[in-house]
């Protein structure tokens, strides 16, 4: 075996992330793609030829974290017929994807005629394709509206461009020109990445090289294993959802986690989470393993070299055709909207073993709105992109950030600025500022989302947004802890605000001349109990307007004097008064099935009709429970006639997310959701008819 | 008559007079006051011996507003910006550069939320006022600065670097309104769109001005006490230098003051000893700065941030890494050895100073491994403590399976080497250059130590040491011309537009530029006008800067030098359609430098001891030469140490090293 000393494996392994440094420069110099360019929704990577990712720098996670089933697809589908000068494109969901706009170009690089090493460039393409502009969607139906599907292909074939390829892709997308310049971008970057290994290859001879990666990555393994090795072995579970909407009908779709912990490996099912759904709430399980993955790595292993190392104690598993393994012809626009949710459930079974190093939850929603149309001033057709950031979650020592991309999102800016904004599209801004309230109240308050509103100023635009948490809020973590603002994308239509018929999604909404989007970003949830939260942090909110007065009372319990002081005896008080009136409820096991919905399935919780008048709430009331466990568990009331007792069923599942044995109490909370337009599945016209009939 | 340059660092100000006829250089060093930097710059032109009534150019080197921003202690900064955009800067651009990690915060903005003051006022991207300012809001906002003490205002509004009539008229309003304060705009500061990176540049150069302006008042009087009668000049962060008066109002764009100079020295010292391409390597206590210099060109950039801040004030092209003498060696939990960024600084330095500190530096390393003499002082101030050195280095061992002891100090100054060839590559070979081409010139205080390892590392066969390298930033203050830059944004379609119309667009600025420099009474004869273009291909984003030479006479030209440069930088060009997106003049008002003296012959030309010391394995004999008393006529080769008052110089087995033009010490690798 080569040997290699501690000095010449720094100098290999640090040379390596150079490479990339390097690759990454180049693509954001001279991408064409606004999300490129400006916003840097694009990854590099360098793989070996068996998928493991060997380095990466400032990539983003939800990129390169998912990229080695692409590069393994790739192996698969060309086994030995790949040769020095082939080029590879792939951008399918089904085949080593992400979502279809995320293209991925791979570039084999050979030394001494053997396959060595795989430069990557993903990038997020402005348009792909597919029924509007931008391409995804947020009531696409199927995977065929969402762009061109590209499973791995050669795009160059020794050194040859395959002009049929080539042809076929530019003609089914809105932008060809724009699309071939970013293509021209990806292989002067990968170029540029093969004339650097070369030379290192040159210098230290392959041995050396390869036995450097093999101990950067066994190294990173090792940590990861040794930090697990530590927590308790034990599986955690929790469960949380995404929002489809069928027919118009809110159908909440269930993403289910059990995280296992055995020795120093880490084993996370999603047994349990629903089959997929027509709708943009699907994706593959190296999406959604992804979403897993940076939750672990961001609470339990902060920091740190990331290479493919870190991915050997991790395993995922979970149920075919689902939300997190998506199969024909189910649409998979929202990669991020289900790795989000990923991390959500992440942070939910791990805040049962590391309460301490987990937050709020987080925004929960990469929140991307897609613009398009023809500019009349620039002669050209446009497509334009922003995922306007949200909170983040409070965490046990700090406030959440406020409109600060999230941890799985990496070094995305996720705004374009006006001056950029407006020159480059026919919108004006006409405010951008954070949103007062929006962040869960809690000992460490949530960060705040954003508003944003842009006014067409030319004739006509298309407008499209594929969000998720615009429905159900992200979560606090703790006992008290409030979850946050929902996201909110509205329009003004001749002067008159306007809500969009399903809350998050809306598919080419044909704008005029003077109408505006509204894009507001969801906040962070809070982080332990708002009640204990230092009253002089509560003042600094107000007078910074993050917090209302009114909030600052109804929720963190804090009076002010007329000179703005925090009155302290009234504070006392309030905050007794808000302990006093939280409801804690007892639990009774019952295993019989709580889940509900058309497509989707839903928790439901039964309450007497005496016990939902007391809590003022009913059928199809968003409610959460927080029990000994830091994160709580959502469900929706059904009133029922044939209740009896002030007791809440719950079955095992329910029980282990909460942490909580038959006859503890629990705290009960309403939560608000936006107006519904047809209401929820479950609670329809239609079901009421189909009960009826049974 | 003198000139004399000043470079205040964190440790000491140095000084250096210059007889501009003669060429004699007289150097000196006075412990740095920090809580009233004059003294300190005082007391080092004192121990110059110089009549200040006889020195007729004064350039200061400016660290007080980079220190101010990065210990977080500038002015409290009020904020006037447009209505609706009251969050851009604590928005920013929200993205994360710390990945992998829940705790990663955001950067907090300089300003809170409650100085930040809207008014009613908007223009459009073309600079057409959409609605007028609001003189009623704008007369409340005034009161409310009034009545909660304002004293330093930044006025930001949208769109204002294609009009900055409302942006001049608030900020003429709050002067009036608040006497004595410090009022800035951000089409002054910056005229450049981007707003949320505007807006940052000015609230820095608003953050620090207060500071800066009353330091520069108070010198200038002191000096005039004393009898210096002519301008202070500050040198910027673009390597040239401006009035004192003008650095007052736009102080931001002195934060790489440090730095500049010490490119401006390695330009001028490059011309005159006939080698252009220079790699630079200022390394001192605590960082590192490089820079890459082809054919005496100063690289310019606006892309830099501060303290996590973006500052787009055009700068020296530096690639700085949290490395230096001062760093110390540890062992994360991988575990790997790693060097840095965590400093022993000054206080209490490097275990071998015996002050206390107890980490192993890179200079505890150096000190194991014989290159530096554990009789000898560093700098003529601190003996050196070789126990101390072992002691602290000794606690890394068992976690790198006890490595001997030897081997674990040059690992430590291999990890640092790494450091700096890595920085080097993205100035280079990032960027197109291959680092064969260029001569590495080393200063700072342990530039000279590392080197030859460095130039190893990256093949380049010539190392450079100028002569006072531990006082080479303070030189190059007075080796600076008085350069002023302007920009303006404007889109225009390459193909479309005209020389006409560009020739029509560059000459306002030049006109400013001229006329300024004029004022500061540099002689028409000596202005040099420099154009260059913001430049890409339509569709592109991020835009090159191209150089315009005075020649270039058609569109056509224009963009085939853009093709040439997108190559260079990017390695691949088409020939697609260019537009452009700024224009850039550099006006530069040409001084007269005075050429670095040779170096009389001496006498001795012996070695002063012989040390053991580590290299390549092994320990050698080492001989130890005082740089004064090197031979200068024959080569010697190495191994070689060679010491002076402010550096040590390691010329490794296999280098050699002779004494070239105005003393330059050359190092050489000899062919195998």
């Amino acid at each position: 075996m080569t040997s290699v000393d501690p000095i010449t494996l720094e100098v290999v392994s640090e040379g390596f992330i150079a490479i990339v440094r390097e690759m990454r420069a180049t693509v954001t110099r001279t991408a064409y793609s606004s999300a490129v360019y400006e916003l840097d929704d694009f990854s590099c990577g360098l793989f070996a030829p068996n998928g493991e990712l060997v380095a990466q720098f400032n990539d983003i996670p939800s990129h390169v974290i998912p990229a080695p089933w692409g590069v393994r697809c790739t192996m698969e589908d060309f086994g030995d017929d790949i040769h020095p000068g082939d080029i590879f494109l792939l951008n399918d969901s089904y085949r080593g994807g992400t979502h279809l706009n995320d293209v991925t170009l791979l570039y084999p690089v050979f030394h001494q005629g053997k396959l060595f090493m795989l430069p990557m460039v993903r990038s997020h393409w402005g348009d792909v394709g597919g029924m509007e502009p931008g391409s995804y969607s947020g009531e696409a139906t199927n995977i065929y509206q969402e762009g061109l599907r590209i499973p791995p292909i050669k795009l160059y074939e020794r050194g040859k461009v395959n002009t049929a390829a080539m042809a076929l892709i530019l003609s089914n997308m809105r932008q060809p020109d724009v699309r071939l310049g970013d293509i021209h971008s990806a292989i002067g970057a990968c170029r540029i990445a093969e004339s650097r290994i070369l030379k290192m290859l040159e210098k230290y001879g392959a041995p050396v090289v390869s036995e450097c990666i093999r101990l950067d990555l066994d190294r990173s393994e090792r940590r990861l294993r040794e930090r697990i090795a530590k927590l308790p072995d034990g599986e955690y579970v929790y469960e949380d959802y995404l929002e489809y909407f069928d027919d118009g009908v809110f159908d909440p779709v269930l993403m289910r986690l059990k995280l296992t912990v055995k020795g120093d490996e880490l084993i996370a099912d999603f047994e349990g989470s629903n089959p997929q759904v027509p709708g943009p709430v699907n994706t593959s399980l190296a999406v959604a393993g992804a979403g897993i993955f940076v939750g672990v790595k961001a609470t339990l292993d902060a920091g740190g070299t990331v290479n493919g190392g870190l991915f050997r104690p991790l395993h995922f598993k979970g149920p075919e055709a689902s939300i997190v393994d998506v199969r024909r012809d189910a649409p998979a626009g929202a990669h991020a909207e289900v790795r989000k949710r990923a991390v959500s459930v992440a942070l939910g079974a791990l805040s049962q073993i590391i309460p301490d190093l987990v937050s709020g939850d987080l925004c929960g929603t990469s929140f991307p709105n897609n613009m398009g149309g023809f500019s009349k001033r620039r002669h050209r057709s446009w497509a334009y992109l922003e995922v306007p950031a949200g909170g983040n979650g409070g965490l046990k020592a700090t406030d959440g950030s406020s409109a600060f991309v999230n941890v799985d999102h990496g070094n995305v800016r996720s705004i374009l600025t006006v001056e950029v904004l407006e020159q480059d599209i026919p919108f004006r801004v006409k405010s951008c500022e954070l949103r007062t309230d929006s962040g869960g109240e809690g000992a460490s308050r949530g960060g705040l989302g954003m508003r944003r509103e842009l006014q067409l100023v030319e004739d006509e635009a298309r407008y499209s947004v594929l969000s998720d948490r615009a429905v159900i809020p992200p979560f606090g973590m703790g006992m008290g802890a409030h979850a946050s603002a929902q996201v909110r994308a509205s329009l003004v239509v001749n002067g008159e605000p306007r809500a969009i018929r399903n809350p998050g999604k809306v598919t080419g909404y044909g704008l005029r001349h003077g109408d505006a989007v509204v894009m507001e970003s969801a906040g962070g949830g809070g982080y332990g109990d708002p009640l204990l939260r230092d009253p002089e942090k509560v003042r600094r909110d107000v007078d910074a307007d993050y917090v209302s007065i009114e909030r600052a009372r109804d929720r963190y319990g804090v009076c002010f004097k007329d000179d703005g002081a925090v009155d302290v005896k009234a504070t006392e008080a309030q905050r007794k008064k808000i302990a006093a009136e939280r409801v804690f409820l007892a639990i009774e096991a019952d295993e019989s099935d709580p889940f509900e919905g058309w497509k989707g399935r839903h928790r439901v919780v039964r309450l007497s009709e005496a016990l939902a008048a007391r809590l003022k709430v009913a059928n199809a009331d968003l409610i959460e429970l927080k029990g000994k466990n830091p994160a709580p568990l959502r469900a929706w009331v059904r009133v029922d006639p044939k209740r009896k007792g002030e007791k809440i069923s719950l079955d095992d599942f329910g029980r282990r997310v909460l942490g909580v044995d038959d006859g503890e109490r629990v705290l009960f909370r309403k939560l608000e959701m936006p107006p519904l337009r047809a209401g929820m599945s479950g609670f329809t016209e239609r079901d009421a008819i189909a009960a009826a009939q049974a | 008559m003198a000139w004399i340059g000043i470079d205040v660092g964190g440790t000491f100000t140095d000084a250096v007079a210059s007889d501009p006829h003669s060429g004699q250089l007289i150097w000196a060093k006075s412990a740095t006051t920090p809580d009233h930097p004059q003294q300190g710059v005082l007391n080092a032109i004192a121990k110059l011996e110089v009549e200040l009534s006889a020195v007729n150019r004064l350039v200061h080197g400016l660290t007080l507003g980079t220190n101010a921003i990065l210990e977080r202690k500038g002015a409290d900064v009020w904020v006037v910006t447009t209505k609706g955009f009251r969050d851009t800067l604590e928005i920013a651009r929200t993205n994360r550069t710390i990945l992998y990690d829940i705790n990663t915060l955001k950067p907090p903005s300089l300003v809170p939320r409650q100085h930040i003051l809207e008014v009613s006022e908007r223009l459009a991207y073309d600079g057409s006022v959409l609605s007028p300012l609001d003189e009623a809001e704008l007369d409340s906002v005034a009161d409310k600065l009034i009545a909660a003490k304002a004293r330093t205002v930044a006025v930001c509004f949208l769109h204002s670097y294609v009009n900055s009539a409302h942006e001049t008229q608030a900020a003429a309003y709050l002067r009036q309104r608040l006497p004595g304060s410090y009022v800035c705009t951000s089409s002054e500061v910056l005229p450049e769109y981007r707003e949320y990176e505007r807006f940052s540049t000015t609230v820095l150069n608003a953050y620090i001005g207060p500071k800066v302006s009353s330091y520069l008042a108070e010198l200038k009087g002191d000096l005039g006490k004393s009898g210096y009668a002519h301008e202070v000049l500050i040198t910027t962060s673009s390597g040239g230098v401006a009035t004192a008066e003008r650095a007052a109002r736009f102080p931001i764009s002195t934060v790489l003051s440090g730095p500049a100079g010490g490119v401006a020295a390695a330009v001028h010292l490059g011309r005159q000893i006939g080698i252009p391409n220079l790699i630079t390597y200022d390394m001192g206590g605590t960082s590192t700065d490089v820079c890459l210099v082809e054919n005496l060109e100063v690289p310019l950039t606006s892309e830099q941030f501060i303290s996590e801040l973006p500052n787009r004030t055009s700068q020296i092209e530096i690639n700085t890494v949290g490395a230096g003498g001062g760093s110390i060696a540890w062992i994360d939990d991988g575990p790997i050895l790693r060097v840095g960024p965590q400093s022993a600084s000054s206080q209490p330095g490097p275990a071998c100073y015996g002050r206390g500190g107890v980490e192993p530096t890179v200079t505890d390393a150096n000190l194991m491994l014989g290159r530096l003499d554990a009789e000898g002082r560093l700098a003529g101030e601190v003996s050196l403590d070789r126990s101390a050195s072992e002691r602290a280095l000794k606690k890394l061992q068992p976690a790198l399976g006890d490595i001997e002891l030897i081997r674990l100090a040059d690992g430590v100054i291999k990890i640092a080497v790494a450091r700096m060839v890595s920085a080097i590559k993205e100035i280079s070979i990032g960027r197109g250059y291959d680092p064969r081409d260029f001569a590495l010139l080393a200063y700072g205080g342990a530039g000279p130590l590392h080197a030859a390892f460095i130039a190893e590392e990256l093949d380049m066969h010539t190392v450079l040491v100028p002569p006072g390298p531990g006082n080479f930033s303070a030189l190059g203050a007075i080796l600076s011309d008085i350069r002023y830059d302007y920009v303006r944004t404007q889109l225009l379609d390459t193909r479309k537009t005209s020389v006409e119309e560009i020739d029509r667009l560059f000459e306002p600025l030049e006109g400013q530029g001229k006329d300024e420099l004029l004022r500061d009474g540099v002689p028409g004869k000596d202005i040099v006008l420099q154009r260059s273009l913001g430049m890409r291909y339509i569709g592109q984003s991020w835009e090159l800067d191209v150089a315009i030479p005075a020649d270039v006479k058609s569109v056509e030209e224009m963009e085939a030098l853009f093709y040439r440069l997108h190559e260079i930088r990017y390695g691949h060009a088409t020939k697609d359609p260019t537009e452009i997106v700024s224009l850039r003049v550099a006006a530069i008002g040409r001084v007269n430098k005075p050429e670095l003296p040779e170096l009389a012959a001496n006498s001795t030309s012996k070695p002063k001891s012989v040390r053991k010391a580590f290299f390549d394995g092994e320990v050698h004999d080492v001989d130890v030469y005082e740089r004064e008393h090197l031979p200068l006529t024959k080569p010697l080769s190495g191994p070689l140490i060679i010491e002076e008052g402010g550096s040590v110089t390691i010329v490794p087995p296999g280098w050699s090293c002779r004494v070239g033009k105005v003393g330059t010490l050359v190092l050489k690798k000899e062919s195998a």
